[in-house]
């Protein structure tokens, strides 16, 4: 009887066993189809999915203009140490295939280039963050959700330049229309106090003020101590009264006169500082870079321009007695 | 073209057109921005590091860029040369090569204006000339073309006359990428090319290969030599403008190196008029220029001092079948008859190499100082010829007896120095100087001085001196067995000395005007003129010629979307023998042009041209040839947002009889007409 009870109690183990792992069989069945149907319903979080990839938009325009955006590509792919997908966009690309894209390639951030690139990344993905170049300047709810380099010239390195071309450069005035790019003034003031440098802002709202002020300007102005800051201002640089009143008095009087907008440079100004657009594609790269380590961390904001070349004008520096040699490009006479 | 076919070309550009405008509207807000910032799109070049340095004189000069020649529909180098002021292109007889008449300077071969690509001169031994068999050259590799009026000896050298053109072709920078293009166009004219530009590593690369053909335009010829000297003639026939082309060029570089070749074929070219100025239909021509340049620049080798040193290599052969005199034409005395025609094939064959270091140095303050010096060879190596002027009707080869030339080199060895001294707060004094060896004629040298006045921040005053030499020709010293044209070893170079006050005025922005004023004086001019002792026409320096005149230019942008320009160029020269006009040349030459960019990527460009005031060479008793005037028409789509741009023009369109003037004393009486009103197509489409 012992025996058949041994073999009663291993067998009901064994069918116990059989059994129990058909229930868990079932069970974990039941367990897997929940979870999966949560994870169907729940959008699945990229970070955890490993999208660590950069990908960048360029708008598809034709040469010359086309090569400045390639080469803040070529500073991406410098600065990462590696070949990245880039995608020349245009307002007709098919913004289901770039989604797809981007999907598939596990991108993490966009750098947006152009105006073009950032209305393209836009449309693509809510979710993918966003690094922003190659804009002027971006509407202000754009700007507080992801950081833009603007091609704007930071202030604080032009000011620095004017002071080693005339080292005995104490004043530097400004008219501008407080309409646009305030944030640059207040950079500028920054920047002014921390190179001993005293900022004269002077306000116009229209062109026959902006007018007046130059002429007061130019009229009290001492060559060897005061310099002229021409800011990226439609108004107060206005290119066919304000621009030709200001080189002939900046020439008749010898008082240097610098912008931020180098297209003033071929006009006659003294100098401009000019988009380094390699350094600046190094400079987005990093900034993605950062986005992708540092998945909570809030980077965002506009960042004037600081990957710059300067440009001066060699007939202007020669007239006003100023080395021209100090320029990485001069503009041909 | 008949009127069905414009309709349909008409129609599918607008459908076209209609199909591509969608594509252009949000791009067009990045390229304002770029517009804004960087303002001329020569300026990206310059800031992108892919222009190539100007070599920069004080100097009058023209510079025409790539969108200037794509505007204008130009699909020829002479039609944008055309353009440029106080310089006309006329013709020659021989295969209507260009002659470039620039300030009134110009004689039947033109040696005396010399032709660089990137720098380099393509100038043949021959006649001291581009080529006896030019047959163009096309423009959709050119990044721009510069053109000093005036001598350039104390840079440049020889030949340096009356002006230097230097045709800057494409790099990498400038193409961006790959295209494809086609053109067709009247007379059978057809032509496809390719253009690649990439940046590799640190390597730039570019290449261009192009392959063309035309039957050429078929104007009425009247009357030629033949006809005047009683014999068989074809005239009154057509002209034979009939060519086949290809060209290529490459070009790759780094920082410091710069590796170029390039290669011209012209095969099957027709006569034009005539090399005897008899119309030929069965005569062909072979031209091939094969060139290769390799450039060593150091920016910086101590500090202040860059230095250049560059080897180049160009090869030409050229190949000739004439028949000069169509057959039964008849020379009496002595009263021989060539069944068979006049018929002559020289071939030629040469080689240059040149050598050459500059450098320029900035450490002195307010001196900036250029040297250079180097060497050439100019080898006409191999000669072949073949006639039947002895032994008529047979073609008989008489390389070893009686060829138009033996094969002859010349060693050419040369120095120069320049400064450019800014002596007080404005102004600047440029003095160059240069000497020249040669093997054969001996010695030259040429200097120029230039005083520069930046007088305001939007104008500049200049006074020009210079002096320039053309050296002889192989033909002016070595022809032989030409009694029309007979060799002379004992010549001295021709000289040219010009004096020029010339003003750069930005009026305001959007407006800028040029005013230059010159005077010229040319002695030992070389021709081949009578001798006593001999029956033959020898080489000899017999002329003086000098002249004076100005040159007027405007730009304006008169709206944002329009802009016109023009200039008016005035010249009287005298030859001192005669005591009358040098003639040929226009007295007066105006020229207008308006480019509307009536919608994005979209531009009309309307040219005028005027041509007036030609007198006759002394000698030469035919009435004054008439002035004319001619407009053309091109319409362009640039493809700024899209990969694919066209142009549609007409040439001539109001179909003016327009005409260059054959040579004194008038073997082709009524003179050379020039194309009638003609249409072209064009595609060009990136990869």
């Amino acid at each position: 009887m012992s025996g058949l009870i041994r073999f009663l109690e291993i067998g009901c183990r064994h069918v116990w066993a059989v059994l129990s792992a058909r229930a868990q069989f079932s069970i974990s069945k039941l367990v897997c189809a929940g979870c999966l149907a949560l994870a169907l319903a729940l959008p699945a979080p990229t970070a955890w999915a490993g999208n660590d990839q950069i990908a960048v938009f360029y708008p598809d325009i034709g040469p010359p203009y086309r090569g400045i955006f390639e080469e803040m590509v070529k500073g991406v792919e410098d600065k990462l140490g590696r070949d990245i997908y880039s995608y020349p966009v245009r307002s007709t690309t098919d913004t289901d295939d770039l989604r797809n894209n981007l999907t598939s390639q596990h991108t993490g951030v966009i750098i947006a280039l152009g105006r073009q690139g950032l209305k393209s990344a836009n449309m693509v993905n809510g979710d993918i963050r966003l690094v922003v170049g190659g804009v002027m300047t971006v509407p202000d709810e754009d700007a507080r959700k992801q950081p833009v380099i603007s091609l704007t010239p930071d202030p604080e390195l032009l000011f620095r330049h004017m002071k080693n071309l005339r080292p005995g450069t104490k004043r530097v005035f400004a008219v501008y229309n407080p309409a646009y790019n305030s944030w640059v003034m207040k950079l500028a003031g920054k920047a002014a106090k921390s190179l001993g440098l005293e900022l004269v802002l002077l306000e116009a709202q229209d062109v026959r003020t902006a007018v007046q002020h130059y002429k007061k300007i130019f009229d009290e102005a001492d060559s060897k101590r005061d310099t002229v800051w021409l800011p990226q201002d439609p108004t107060s640089v206005e290119e066919s009264s304000v621009l030709p009143l200001i080189l002939q008095k900046s020439w008749s009087k010898g008082v240097a006169v610098f912008s931020s907008n180098f297209n003033h440079v071929r006009r006659g100004v003294l100098f401009s500082l000019f988009p380094d657009n390699i350094g600046l594609g190094g400079s987005l790269a990093v900034l993605a870079q950062d986005i992708l380590e540092s998945k909570n961390k809030k980077v965002e904001g506009i960042y004037p321009l600081r990957d710059v070349v300067s440009v001066g004008n060699q007939r202007t520096a020669k007239h006003l007695g100023i080395d021209g040699g100090d320029f990485d490009m001069s503009v041909p006479q | 073209m008949s009127k069905p076919d414009n309709v349909v070309i008409a129609k599918w550009l607008t459908l076209a057109s209609l199909l591509l405008t969608c594509h252009q509207v949000n791009a067009q807000s990045d390229m304002e921005d770029l517009a804004m910032l960087y303002g001329d799109k020569s300026f990206i070049s310059i800031a992108t590091g892919s222009a190539q340095p100007i070599a920069r004189a004080p100097s009058v000069a023209t510079v025409v860029t790539s969108e200037d020649i794509a505007a204008i529909g130009a699909n020829d180098l002479d039609e944008v040369l055309e353009t440029v002021p106080g310089l006309h292109v006329s013709r020659s007889p021989i295969g209507y090569n260009p002659i470039y008449s620039i300030r009134g300077i110009a004689t039947q071969f033109n040696p005396q204006v010399l032709m660089l690509i990137n720098g380099i001169p393509i100038t043949g031994a021959y006649v001291g000339n581009r080529s006896q068999i030019w047959a163009g050259m096309p423009v959709e590799n050119i990044a721009r073309i510069e053109v000093i009026r005036g001598p350039g000896s104390a840079l440049y050298g020889a030949d340096a006359f009356s002006g230097v053109i230097n045709i800057i072709t494409k790099t990498a920078g400038d193409v961006q990428g790959a295209q494809v293009g086609a053109r067709v166009g009247s007379f059978n004219t057809r032509d496809g090319w390719m253009q690649y530009g990439n940046t590799v590593g640190d390597f730039k690369i570019a290449a261009y290969v192009r392959a063309g053909q035309t039957d050429g335009q078929k104007n009425t010829i009247d009357a030629d030599a033949a006809t005047l000297t009683g014999n068989p003639s074809y005239a009154p026939g057509t002209l034979y403008l009939g060519r086949d082309a290809i060209d290529g060029r490459f070009d790759i570089s780094n920082e410091k190196w710069q590796l170029r070749a390039g290669y011209q074929r012209r095969y099957n070219a027709e006569t034009g008029a005539g090399v005897a100025s008899a119309l030929d239909p069965v005569g062909t021509n072979f031209g091939e220029r094969i060139n290769a340049d390799l450039t060593y620049t150091e920016q910086n080798l101590i500090p202040d001092l860059g230095v250049t040193a560059q080897i180049s290599y160009l090869h030409l052969v050229e190949k000739s079948d004439l028949t000069l005199f169509p057959p039964g034409y008849t020379v009496t005395p002595p009263g021989i008859t060539y069944p068979n025609g006049l018929i002559g094939n020289p071939y030629k064959w040469e080689r240059h190499y040149r050598f050459n270091l500059s450098a320029n140095y900035s450490g002195v303050d307010n001196h900036k100082l250029r040297f250079g010096a180097g060497t050439q060879t100019d080898d006409m190596y191999r000669i072949q010829d073949s006639n039947n002027f002895l032994t008529p009707p047979i073609v008989v080869d008489v390389t070893d007896t009686l060829p138009f030339m033996t094969p002859h080199n010349r060693r050419v060895s040369f120095a120069y120095a320049q400064d450019e001294w800014n002596f007080t707060q404005d102004w600047y004094l440029t003095a160059g100087i240069r000497q020249d060896r040669y093997s054969d004629f001996g010695q030259t040298t040429n200097p120029r001085i230039a005083l520069v006045w930046d007088t305001a921040y939007n104008m500049t005053s200049k006074l020009l001196y210079g002096k320039a030499f053309r050296p002889p020709s192989f033909a002016e010293l070595y022809n032989i067995n030409n009694p029309v044209a007979t060799g002379n070893q004992d010549l001295n170079p021709e000289t040219n000395e010009t004096v020029e006050l010339a003003f750069d005025w930005q009026v305001k922005n959007g407006l800028h005007a040029n005013l230059n004023l010159f005077r010229y004086h040319m002695k030992d001019i070389l021709r081949f003129a009578p001798k006593a002792g001999t029956a033959a026409l020898v080489a000899q320096n017999t002329g003086r010629q000098h002249g004076s005149g100005g040159e007027v230019e405007l730009v304006w942008d008169a709206s944002a979307t329009l802009r016109l320009s023009g200039n008016y160029a005035y010249q009287r020269s005298i030859d001192e023998a005669s005591n009358q006009d040098a003639g040929n040349a226009p007295s007066h030459q105006a020229y207008g042009r308006a480019d509307w960019h009536f919608l994005q990527g979209w531009n009309l460009n309307t040219q005028f041209n005027y041509v007036a005031g030609r007198k006759r060479e002394p000698g030469d008793l035919r009435p004054r040839i008439a002035d004319y005037h001619t407009v053309d028409m091109t319409l362009r789509n640039g493809g700024h947002d899209s990969d694919l741009s066209y142009a549609f023009s007409v040439r001539n369109l109001f179909d003016a009889d327009a005409r260059e003037p054959s040579p004194a004393p008038g073997l082709i009486p009524d003179d050379l007409p020039l194309a009638p009103r003609e249409w072209r197509v064009e595609l060009n489409y990136k990869l």
